[in-house]
């Protein structure tokens, strides 16, 4: 499948980037890793004019520890960032989660920025013009319907990527440069929620940095998922936690592959508040997670098998970090 | 718009001109004449593009020409140095772990890069190392042994 002619801009700033992106955000993409944006370019459903690498841009690419906090530049590989022996030490779910991000190659040239903002997905988007050509085109395609709930007026691609979960868990935040400069907010408010426009970043913003504040709890990243390598999560699960005189005190508990976005689900997280994870605790929270996320058919693997799979991941993850 | 690209492929400094929306798969293939590079799913899925930039496992077609500007780039033409096969491709050889040949290229380009990072792994390393790069004749038995032989660790 060839590539789509288009316009290839390599800019030496995230301010010339920014200027260009400003200009036409609606016809620009940018390309760092390319592990995503090239396929769906090939699949003909991202159709950019202009591309801008962000790759040519210098000094992206980095792990720095200041005081309390760490800085990831958005355009460090997954692969530099598991082998990274200050992550491997001091966030081992992110070296966990970077690993399990599709193979050798694919984490090699996969950036951190690029993973967190890769795009929804789902089984009647992500296919060749030919197989999409029997239906309509869906909302996220520019159309007026989406295929997998007839009736709905919105977009139920899923949210699929392997970072974002684990950085949420984390507590991390987010710096990114616009026209009007630069802004930090939690990660998890770079996701909408929405499947059309899955990232709330505004006209002409580029994700810069990752920062994460050292934090005293344990961690743990699972993911699902019927070949060890390779492809996306069925359902993952990140979960953190936090704990004072042997009880929660605090604790997140962020799934992929079940929503629009990478989802936390406060309902458990306040279930966990002051439990010791003995008794009955783990078994009712992996029984109450089944009903409190809502997958949609977006894959080949239905709903009702997601909701069971996050339960049992639950339960996993809580019995490791009991 | 064509552009000039100046690259090192296997030892030799090249300048070519190269359109914006080439892959590097394309560019070697159509443009260098190095097909030992070979193009299966042309999605990132299979790695039978797999080739090293920079000493690093990378997916030619899914990565723009015009992007690897000024790098060292080796295909499998590249491995064998004065006529002498690699160490890895006279393993391939002599276990048998070569079959249609297809994903070989890929598959030892992707083993190099793997060793030199991990020059002793385990088994379940190598599995792992090379779970991106698909092979439908060998049921991988044989690749793996041929991988493990060359870092000295063959059972």
């Amino acid at each position: 499948m060839r590539l789509p002619k288009f316009e290839y801009i390599e800019p030496k700033s995230l301010r010339e980037a920014v200027k260009i992106l400003s200009a036409h955000p609606s016809e620009t993409s940018l390309l760092a890793g390319g592990t995503d944006l090239l396929v769906n370019m090939k699949y003909g459903v991202v159709k950019p004019t202009t591309l801008i690498n962000l790759r040519s841009i210098p000094k992206l690419n980095y792990i720095l520890e200041e005081k309390e906090t760490l800085r990831i530049g958005s355009l460090t590989s997954l692969h530099d960032l598991y082998t990274s022996p200050l992550i491997q030490e001091k966030f081992p779910i992110l070296s966990q989660a970077a690993r399990e991000v599709g193979a050798f190659a694919h984490q090699v040239m996969g950036t951190i920025g690029g993973n967190l903002c890769q795009g929804n997905r789902c089984r009647f988007y992500n296919q060749s013009p030919f197989w999409r050509s029997v239906r309509p085109p869906c909302f996220k395609a520019g159309g007026e319907i989406c295929h997998v709930i007839k009736k709905t007026k919105e977009c139920h691609s899923t949210y699929c990527g392997d970072m974002a979960p684990a950085l949420i868990a984390l507590g991390a935040r987010v710096k990114v440069i616009g026209p009007q400069g630069e802004r930090i907010f939690p990660l998890k408010r770079l996701y909408t929620q929405n499947g059309k426009k899955p990232l709330s970043l505004r006209k002409g913003e580029i994700l810069k940095e990752i920062l994460l504040s050292q934090s005293s709890g344990k961690s743990i990243y699972l993911k699902w998922r019927w070949r060890g390598s390779i492809e996306f999560p069925i359902v993952s699960l990140a979960l953190y936690i936090e704990k004072e005189d042997n009880k929660i005190s605090l604790s997140r508990v962020v799934f992929s592959g079940v929503g629009e976005g990478p989802l936390e689900i406060s309902e458990i997280e306040k279930s966990l508040l002051g439990s010791t994870l003995e008794g009955s605790i783990i078994d009712s929270v992996s029984e109450q997670v089944t009903k409190l996320v809502s997958p949609m058919r977006t894959s080949i693997y239905s709903p009702a098998y997601k909701r069971k799979m996050a339960g049992i991941l639950l339960r996993e993850g809580l019995d490791k970090l009991k | 718009m064509k552009r000039i690209l100046k690259l090192n492929v296997n030892g030799e400094d090249l300048e070519i001109l190269v359109e914006a929306h080439k892959t590097l798969l394309e560019v070697l293939r159509e443009d260098l004449g190095l097909t030992g590079t070979k193009r299966g799913c042309d999605l990132g899925t299979c790695g039978a593009c797999t080739v090293l930039i920079d000493g690093k496992p990378w997916l030619s077609c899914l990565t723009l020409a015009a992007a690897v500007q000024g790098k060292k780039i080796i295909t499998i033409e590249g491995l064998a140095e004065d006529g002498k096969l690699h160490p890895l491709q006279s393993s391939f050889i002599e276990k048998g772990a070569i079959q249609c040949g297809f994903c070989t290229p890929g598959m030892i380009l992707t083993a190099k890069a793997f060793l030199e990072e991990i020059p002793h792994p385990s088994e379940e390393e190598v599995k792992k190392a090379i779970s991106g790069n698909l092979c439908r004749c060998t049921g991988y038995i044989k690749i793996i042994e041929a991988i493990l032989s060359v870092s000295g660790r063959e059972e």
